[in-house]
Parts: C-alpha cells; structure tokens; sequence
C-alpha cells in the first residue's frame, strides 16, 4: 500500500447521486479486483474508504454515492487538475481459485462497483454470469462495463429497467442452468443475507465484500470489525473486505 | 540538522513523536507505509490480561475538526503481545507498553508481565469506553494514587508512565496524585467523552452510544491541559490531544510536555508522524533551536 498525492483526471455524475471519479497515480499500482482505497476529504479528519472500480495502468476509477458531508466533498471538491490524496490498494481483494472457471457476479447497488473491477480482471479467462440490482432505471450506470460479462442480467426494484425484482432473485432463476463455481458479491447486507438463505446447503463457494466505517484503512485501529461465526472478530479493511459467506455473521 | 532526541526517564528517544496507543495497533501495518523505525516510539494499543472483544460497531463517527470512537478495548491480550509483537516492534524503536487492566491487582499482574522487556509501561486509567476498569481508575485523585502504587510495585526495571483522563474536576491533582503514587512520568490528554447522534434516526451513531473524542479540534484544551499538569508535578510529561503537524507538537512542547504523541492525524494521513518528524527539524532549524529538548516548558505567559 501506498500514499500518492494523485492528480484528479475527472469526476462526473454518472447516475442519481452516483460519481465516477478517475485519478492518475505516478506511476502503475498493480491493484487486485475488489480492492479499495482511502480517499482524503479536504477538511475531514477520516479518509472515506472507496472501492476501485477500473485500473487501467497509472488510471485508477473511484464510483462512489453521496451518503453524508464526506462524499458530499468528494463530489463537489475534486476537479480535474487538483491533487488528492490516496492511499491504496487495501484490503484482500477477490481472489478467483483456478478450477474456478463459471464464475457468477451478484451485485446490488453501489456494490456493483467492485463487482465491476472482477468482471474486467476474469473477462475472457472465466465464464461470467452477472447478475447487478438497481432501485431503478435512473441508478443504473456502468452497464458497458458489466457488458464484459459472458450473460448480464440487469434488475430493478421497480422494473423500470431489466428483471423486476432483485438480483438475487434474478440470479437464483437461472443457477440451474449455469451451475457456477463460486459466486461472487457486493451489496446491502439484506441482499448478502438473501443470498447465503437462497445458496444454502448447494455447496457453492460464495465470495462477499462487506462494508464498514472505517478509522485507519490498515488494519491497525481496529475500529471496522466484523463477527466471523466462530465468535471472533475480523478487520473489514484489512482480513477483508472480502469473505467467505459461511465464514461472516451478517 | 537539529538534535532531535529526548531522553524521559533516562531512556533515550531518537524524538519526541511517538503514534498513540489505539491509533497505530503494535505498529506492523503502518510498518508496510513507511519504515516505523524513525518514530522516536510507538505507544501500543492498550494490552488487557485476556483477550478482549472490545464493543459492537459503529465504533467510529466524525463531527467537524475531531472524530469519536469506541473501541472498547479489542486487543489479543498481553500474553499474546509478548508472543508475537514485542520483539520485532522493540527491533524498531521504543515501546509504551499501554495496560488496561480491570482491578487494581489486575494492573499490576500485566506490569509485571511486561517488567523489563518493554521500554516504558503506559497506564490507561483513562479509557472512557469500557464499563469496568478503564476511566473508572482515572478520575478520582485517591484511585489515581492507589493503582499508579500498585503498578509501580510490580515494576523493578521498566518507567512508569500514567496517562490522565481530561474528564475529571483537577489536571493538576490527579498529576501529583500519579507523582506521589510513583510515576516516573505522565502522559495526556487521553480522548473527551462526547457523544453524537444521527438525527433521522434519533440515535447515537455509536453503538456505545458514547465514544472518546480526539482530533484537531481538542487541541487547544490539550495545550491547556498539559501546561497545567507540567506546572503540578516535577517528572516529564508526554503531551497529546489533536497534533496533526510540527508547529502543533512545538506548542505541546513548549507547554511543558517532553515528548509527543499523535493519535487521530494517522488516519488522516498514514504519513502524519514522518512528517510530524521532518518538520519539527525544520522548525529548529529556521529559529536556531540546536536540540529540540531546549524547547520544553519555554512559554512565558502574558
């Protein structure tokens, strides 16, 4: 990991309270789909932990929603030109095992976006079913990048674009058919939820990336626990943010 | 090229910037950032005589100029620390041992656990986020005096250190009540306790619902704090409370502390006390300050 003073390439809108923003690094951080980073926030005192969407060689992609006063800044502060500071890359990753070779990506919301960086990193080397959950057609963003996928079903709460319903739903349609070797997610923790009940007792692996306030980013202030099922605690920041379903009270 | 080092008692610090105890973990991850060799010490988190859980999340909120957390505690306990850390942290720099213990005795069982193997013990009499134990001991001039005994005698080769809580009635009593319990130094101001709530949901944002709160914005009733205690007792003093930057640890240190710790301005910027370090150089050097010690206690008020 690293901190680098990055130059911001452009930060634009890309759906309803959704922003793309691309950095430029120095130099090339190789970076594992499903990593994240810290990004500085002017006067606040906490780095807002942000998920790396792309990594195209010095160019690093950042989707992120405004939620509160952090990522209010980020939207409205960064312009193409200026310096932020970053730190990156955090956290495990997704880690996609050789045998692996169907892969099934079930995303809902903003957790499309690390999704999104395992789609570029697995296209063409694996087979991939993806499967990505919207409130609605004016939240869906990023659909060419999720087209890389071998079959992408879009879904929305409301219908409004794709599936109606969610992407779990839409994914356990279709799990007969495609009979994936690992399933792969990023979403609310209800949709996490409904997935570990929906793939219960099929003996699929299932990846998921969870999310928590975050103090270091490094692993060392301990403030972004989560219970594992054996009663103790893990570090989404740093044994995370990625983990095995069965392995993670949720 | 200034003298940077400070010697606090009688053990010699490269310079006064050592991360505090639950920012920095026992150093291994900021250890990947930079090379934490350079620190003058790192102040562990707070080391309990079990495993500890610690408290539910959220266990960190942000308000303008601070943030609150609570922890609770979580660490793998001291043996533990002793297992795995202690050495290779020791084969960087020096180590504030920070104990938390939940009974009087219990503080001096993990004393004596770490007696001559770390550099210094830290006392956290001060933690606000654990029911038992922790603040409980720090606030009361006579519970400061009674645990601050009971850890120094189970010390025969390691300084003691007490680190005072700002939420108490008097700084400067609870300071001699630590110097005449026997510390060998003390360190301040641990976190305030606050609180800070999540209006559409008419909750705390804290599961504790109370966290300790630290950062630039405590900064000044820190300095204050410090000035206060230096002027109480006649043995060092660590200052902290909100330093993000040079000029921030020379005010600490002109108000009488001897060394610095820097907590919350890591997660702002991994890099803070490299920095911190850097320019604290600087700093001598423009104003002819030879060795950075010269500057302790040098305020003159108006």
């Amino acid at each position: 990991m690293r901190e680098v003073n990055a130059v911001v390439l452009e930060n634009k809108r890309i759906a309803e309270n959704v922003f793309s923003l691309t950095v430029s690094t120095d130099d090339e951080i190789p970076i594992r789909p499903g990593q994240f980073a810290m990004l500085g926030a002017g006067e606040h005192v906490l780095r807002r932990p942000i998920a790396v969407c792309k990594a195209e060689g010095e160019r690093v992609t950042f989707c992120y929603q405004v939620k509160g006063a952090g990522t209010r800044y980020l939207s409205q502060n960064y312009r193409a030109g200026e310096r932020i500071p970053v730190l990156l890359p955090l956290g495990n990753g997704f880690f996609v095992g050789e045998r692996e070779t169907r892969i099934a990506v079930v995303g809902g919301g903003v957790g499309v976006f690390p999704l999104i960086s395992l789609i570029r990193a697995c296209a063409g080397r694996k087979e991939i079913f993806s499967y990505m959950g919207f409130r609605n057609k004016a939240a869906l963003c990023m659909e060419y990048e999720m087209q890389r996928s071998d079959k992408l079903t879009i879904a929305t709460d409301d219908g409004s674009a794709g599936f109606h319903g969610t992407a779990v739903q839409a994914f356990m349609q279709d799990i007969e058919e495609i009979r994936p070797d690992a399933v792969f997610s990023c979403g609310p923790v209800p949709m996490l939820r409904a997935l570990k009940n929906a793939v219960a007792g099929r003996g699929i692996p299932v990846y998921v990336s969870l999310e928590e306030r975050m103090g270091c980013g490094v692993g060392a202030c301990l403030v972004c626990v989560c219970d594992l099922t054996d009663g103790r605690h893990a570090r989404v920041c740093k044994d995370g943010p990625v983990f095995e379903i069965g392995e993670v009270e949720l | 090229m200034a003298d940077l080092s400070v010697t606090l008692c009688g053990v010699t610090l490269k310079n006064p910037v050592i991360p505090a105890s639950g920012t920095f973990g026992f150093g291994r991850e900021f250890d990947e950032i930079y090379d934490i060799s350079c620190l003058g010490g790192v102040a562990t988190k707070g080391l309990t005589l079990e495993p500890r859980r610690g408290n539910p999340v959220p266990r960190i909120a942000e308000r303008s100029g601070v943030i609150l957390n609570a922890v609770g505690l979580q660490n793998p306990g001291v043996e533990s620390f002793l297992e795995h850390d202690l050495a290779w942290l020791k084969g960087k720099t020096r180590v504030l041992a920070n104990v938390a213990g939940r009974t009087v005795e219990e503080y001096g069982r993990i004393c004596a656990l770490l007696d001559g193997k770390a550099d210094f013990i830290e006392l956290n009499i001060s933690c606000p986020n654990v029911k038992s134990g922790g603040m409980a001991f720090g606030i009361r001039p006579e519970s400061i005096l009674e645990v601050t005994r009971a850890a120094k005698s189970a010390l025969k080769r390691t300084p003691l250190i007490v680190k005072l809580s700002p939420n108490v009635e008097s700084i400067p009593r609870n300071a001699a009540a630590a110097e005449e319990g026997g510390a060998d130094c003390i360190s301040l101001v641990n976190t305030f306790t606050g609180m800070a709530i999540d209006i559409e949901k008419r909750r705390p944002i804290l599961a504790n619902n109370t966290g300790g709160v630290s950062g630039a914005g405590i900064k000044p009733i820190a300095v204050r704090m410090v000035y206060e205690a230096a002027h109480a007792v006649s043995i060092p003093v660590i200052g902290m409370g909100g330093i993000a930057c040079a000029e921030d640890a020379v005010e600490f240190l002109m108000a009488g502390a001897s060394a610095v710790q820097v907590g919350t301005a890591n997660f702002t910027d991994t890099l803070a006390c490299p920095k911190i370090i850097a320019g604290l150089n600087e700093w001598c050097d423009r104003h002819g300050v030879a060795r950075v010690s010269e500057l302790v206690g040098t305020l003159r008020l108006n």
